[in-house]
């Protein structure tokens, strides 16, 4: 801060004693300005502005020195006001300190006299501005203080965790909204219940354990059961600066979902290695017979067995294969790469491609696609297509036992190109068909016994459809078949065309 | 006793292991009775009870095994015959089941437990003893 010398305003009728005082105060360093009667004194006041110190005399013209000190110190707080005369009487003196002046200088005065009550005039006012800038600051720190509580006391109260404070007496003494959603109890306590009125011994001993340990710095860390939901509940002891325990506080997050997650992910694992093993302890076993020579005697058995062992292998590739693209869909991986396609193309390619099983079966596999279908395509990926049709042709074959036939058909219904495979299979009961599309699921009767089949391949196919936002559906009578309905929306090129 | 080779029934969802079972047992001089669900067994088994069981673990449901074999421990026709559970389901959610003592066994309702695939002579030789024990029990 570069300094400025205080500036003092002499008014006074009296040129001799403007300009005396101008130059004893101007030699002591002060910057001085003058007036010859009140009106102008409380203009230059007005419009200068930045005095420190004002020199009035009583008696001028036009306004009283007494009005002047008036007005200056409803305008100015901290200016020092000296009242100069020679007039001095006690009753004018006292006029003037109660309307704000703060001394009296009587004249005639040698330039010391002038001096000191300045300088001492000064130094209060410094004294008053700093006591008044230190209140300010006090009361705005306080209102940041009380601010700070307030945001503080906001973000604990909006946390989706639960917080719960207690003090080393085992007294609560905070829970926010989500502690209460967790323990509906705590609504009804008061601050500084025992730990004992939350009525949850688990979390009541971990925070027992912490309050205990508390020379040990560190979090406890456990998983909770309440009314079936899992909460991890973190607590760790609060310290003051000398490293004493103050009390502790709890943390508590619900992780239901995420060991709902957990369980479904194991279960998953188990059912993977189940559906893994079986087919391999069949081959294992298969194989052993033929390596034993225990069949030797007997070609078509043994072309049996190997014939079966091939079966279960190539199941397990299609499992395989199956699983790293259901995986690769789950984890984002999987890319598909859409473009116009004429579905046709894959249509012929999963019709082609089942053939030749399906005449071993003496299944009859036929295509009818409507002329509607020239010039019409989808947006999509092609060998998602052929995936998702060779999935539902193989499978109708495998369901439908000879003689039978499977109708594949394609037709434009408006916006939307509707593929059906229809079967003259064994077909599903009503509640069989809930759970086709899960991972794993298979129907399980007499016949579905001898068809190998991963429980892949339709969850497969169902989520494929439906990232290339179409849908599928399921027909189907025990006994009389199943047609399966594929529905995707026409691309925007396919209908300008 | 009858002079016709004791029946064996094999109970398995896996067609594969039917036929592999059929096998086996018939190389080993049995007679064998094939049934892909409990349901079906329970059902042969009026016609014609066997002498001992084979049956798989998880065939529609993780429990159909099990409970199988407690539905057979609990007839009073049946609660004599001997039963071997052959599974590939060693181990469910991280929870092993595989017996580990004779208590752990009967607790099962079971008499013998083989992980999947299990070696054909190991098989026989269980059925042999199984077979000689329950035919003592029916001579005393």
């Amino acid at each position: 801060m570069t300094y400025s010398p205080p500036r003092i305003l002499v008014v006074d009728d009296e040129l001799g004693m403007r300009e005396g005082c101008r130059r004893i105060l101007t030699e002591e360093g002060f910057e001085v300005e003058t007036a010859e009667d009140g009106i102008t004194g409380l203009d230059l006041f007005r419009d200068h502005g930045g005095f420190a110190v004002a020199l009035v005399d009583l008696n001028m013209p036009r306004m009283s020195g007494l009005d002047l000190i008036q007005h200056m110190r409803e305008l100015d707080d901290d200016i020092v006001i000296f009242v100069i005369t020679a007039y001095a009487a006690i009753e004018t003196a006292v006029e003037a300190t109660r309307r704000g002046a703060y001394g009296y200088i009587p004249k005639p005065f040698t330039p010391d006299e002038l001096l000191l009550p300045v300088r001492n005039g000064l130094e209060r006012r410094t004294l008053s501005i700093e006591t008044k800038r230190l209140r300010e600051e006090r009361e705005r720190r306080l209102l940041e203080v009380a601010y700070e509580r307030s945001q503080s006391s906001t973000i604990i109260g909006c946390m989706t965790d639960g917080v719960l404070v207690i003090n080393r007496d085992r007294q609560i003494v905070l829970r926010n909204a989500a502690m209460i959603r967790i323990l509906p109890v705590c609504v009804s306590l008061t601050l500084s219940s025992p730990l004992e009125a939350l009525a949850w011994d688990a979390l009541r001993d971990i925070i027992d354990e912490t309050l205990c340990n508390g020379s040990t710095p560190g979090i406890a860390s456990r998983e909770l059961v309440l009314d079936k939901q899992t909460y991890l509940a973190n607590i760790s002891p609060i310290f003051d600066p000398s490293g004493e325990v103050l009390g502790a506080v709890a943390v508590l997050r619900d992780i239901t979902e995420l060991k709902k997650l957990e369980t479904a992910k194991s279960m998953f694992v188990s059912m993977v290695a189940h559906e893994l093993k079986s087919p391999l302890a069949a081959i294992e076993s298969q194989l052993g017979i033929l390596l034993h020579g225990a069949v030797e005697d007997d070609p078509a058995k043994s072309k049996q067995l190997a014939e079966r062992s091939l079966v279960r292998a190539r199941g397990l590739r299609t499992m395989v294969n199956d699983l790293l693209n259901l995986t690769a869909m789950e984890t984002g991986n999987f890319t598909l790469r859409r473009q116009p396609l004429d579905l046709r193309d894959p249509l012929r390619a999963a019709v082609d491609a089942a053939r030749d099983r399906a005449l071993e079966r003496n299944v009859e596999v036929c295509l009818k696609i409507a002329p509607d279908l020239d010039g019409a395509s989808v947006l999509a990926d092609k060998d998602s297509m052929f995936m998702v049709f060779s999935n539902l042709i193989d499978n109708a074959v495998k369901y439908t036992p000879g003689p039978g036939r499977v109708t594949v058909t394609a037709a434009r219904h408006d916006a939307v190109l509707r593929v059906t495979v229809q079967d003259t299979g064994i077909g599903m009961a009503p509640d069989e068909l809930d759970n086709i599309f899960d991972e794993f699921f298979r129907v399980k009767n007499d016949y579905t016994v001898h068809v190998p089949g991963t429980g892949l391949g339709l969850s497969l196919v169902k989520r494929l459809v439906e990232m290339h936002h179409g849908h599928i559906e399921v027909q189907s009578e025990r006994g009389k078949g199943s047609v399966f309905t594929v529905s995707l929306p026409v691309a925007e090129c396919g209908i300008s065309q | 006793m009858s002079e016709d080779p004791a029946l064996i029934m094999a109970v398995d969802d896996d067609a594969d292991f039917l036929d592999i079972y059929r096998h086996i047992l018939q190389r080993g001089g049995y007679r064998v009775a094939c049934c892909a669900t409990p349901e079906e067994a329970v059902a042969a088994m009026e016609e014609d009870p066997p002498r001992l069981i084979i049956t798989d673990l998880m065939m529609d449901t993780l429990h159909s095994g099990f409970t199988f074999a407690r539905a057979i421990r609990q007839d009073p026709r049946y609660g004599r015959i001997p039963i071997i559970i052959v599974t590939a389901a060693g181990s469910q959610r991280g929870f092993d089941f595989r017996p580990q003592t004779g208590e752990d066994l009967e607790a099962m309702c079971v008499d013998a437990y083989f992980d999947k695939p299990v070696e054909p002579k190991q098989l026989l030789a269980k059925i042999a003893e199984l077979l000689a024990v329950s035919s003592r029990e029916v001579a005393t």
